[in-house]
């Protein structure tokens, strides 16, 4: 039987790397490090409250970058598996009152997300964040009214143009701060005034914009694509 | 210590699920905990408990939490979530060809 013999080597495996982790360096302090760097300049270089939000968008902006071209590429995948058919196949949703409930609360579902979104240099929160609680109007749409009611209400053509248009934002602001200021992504100084009003931090709230149209569109695209083949293969299966 | 063997353990769990489990959902869910081990590894050795990384008007916060790993983490997991949905897109896929989604019965596709 193989399963013991994988499970001793696991246990072996296990215990060596926790012996390891054990004896790892407590501390290692090494002068004006990058994070010291980022906690005493941060404010005065990005003007953003937030800190996780001025590292993430301005000191490593290029990383975000690539993170959001990981998202697109996994949502291209994820289309070109499943999506072969345009038709929306439609659930019939949940029963009058759940479907009542759920038309009072989306709206202020919709209000967080954007709150979420546009303050993420000043309050917890951010593109990504806020991005997800927007893809989850688009999850409540199919599970709660059925999927033709979100076909209706954002067709699969608006969310790739969101998501698209959401990723050009981010470049364009990347190339804009090429020419304006010389370095790609760099955050554009005459946008950069005042610190902890909506306005303030540069471009950092545009690009967070963006990255939130994307995250919310791409999660709602892959949702919706799922959910598609899945019901599908349900009513075939009802058929027969 | 504490968060050491915290990390061990659910290494040793998701590792289990990936190599001994058949199933390729169960697999997938291996996966998935195997990143949240490494998430909390990775916030909880720099927590030296900090200050919330956010200025204030009036202070400068040199006492707040060491704010990259958080940056790191979050893009972690939202490239997590992607690659663990392209996962399951395939296993939805591969069910629908051969029928199965575990590795024992499968044997390739029907002509």
């Amino acid at each position: 039987m193989k399963k013991p013999f994988i499970i001793s080597i696991l246990v072996l495996f296990s215990l060596f790397l926790f012996l390891n982790l054990q004896i790892l360096p407590e501390e290692q302090f090494i002068e004006n490090n990058a994070s010291v760097f980022y906690r005493n300049n941060g404010l005065e270089k990005t003007n953003s409250l937030n800190l996780v939000t001025a590292i993430l968008y301005d000191f490593r902006a290029f990383d975000s970058l690539g993170e959001s071209t990981v998202i697109f590429a996994a949502v291209s995948g994820i289309v070109l598996v499943l999506s072969r058919k345009t038709l929306a196949v439609s659930s019939h949703g949940l029963s009058f009152i759940v479907k009542r409930t759920f038309a009072i609360l989306t709206p202020f579902i919709f209000l967080f997300s954007i709150y979420v979104i546009t303050h993420g240099h000043l309050s917890p929160g951010g593109g990504f964040q806020g991005g997800v609680i927007l893809a989850s109007i688009s999850i409540i749409f199919i599970i709660i009214y059925g999927s033709a009611f979100d076909y209706k209400m954002v067709s699969p053509n608006t969310k790739t143009v969101l998501e698209t248009g959401g990723a050009l934002t981010f470049l364009i602001i990347g190339f804009l701060g090429l020419m304006i200021e010389g370095v790609f992504l760099s955050n554009i100084s005459i946008l950069n005034k005042g610190v902890g009003s909506l306005f303030s931090a540069g471009s950092i709230p545009i690009v967070n914009i963006g990255i939130g149209l994307k995250v919310g569109a791409g999660l709602a695209i892959i949702f919706y694509s799922m959910i598609q083949k899945t019901l599908e293969r349900s009513w075939m299966n009802n058929d027969k | 210590m504490i968060n050491n063997l915290v990390f061990v353990i659910l290494v040793f769990v998701s590792s289990y699920a990936i190599y001994v489990k058949r199933n390729l959902i169960k697999i997938v869910i291996g996966l998935s905990i195997f990143e949240a081990g490494v998430f909390y590894w990775v916030i909880s050795t720099n927590d030296k408990g900090g200050k919330l990384p956010f200025y204030q008007v009036t202070r400068k916060g040199l006492d707040m939490v060491d704010a990259i790993p958080q940056a790191l983490t979050l893009t972690g997991i939202v490239i997590g979530a992607s690659t663990t949905a392209l996962l399951l897109t395939f296993i939805i896929e591969l069910d629908k060809f051969t029928g199965t989604h575990n590795l024992d019965n499968l044997k390739g596709l029907d002509d």
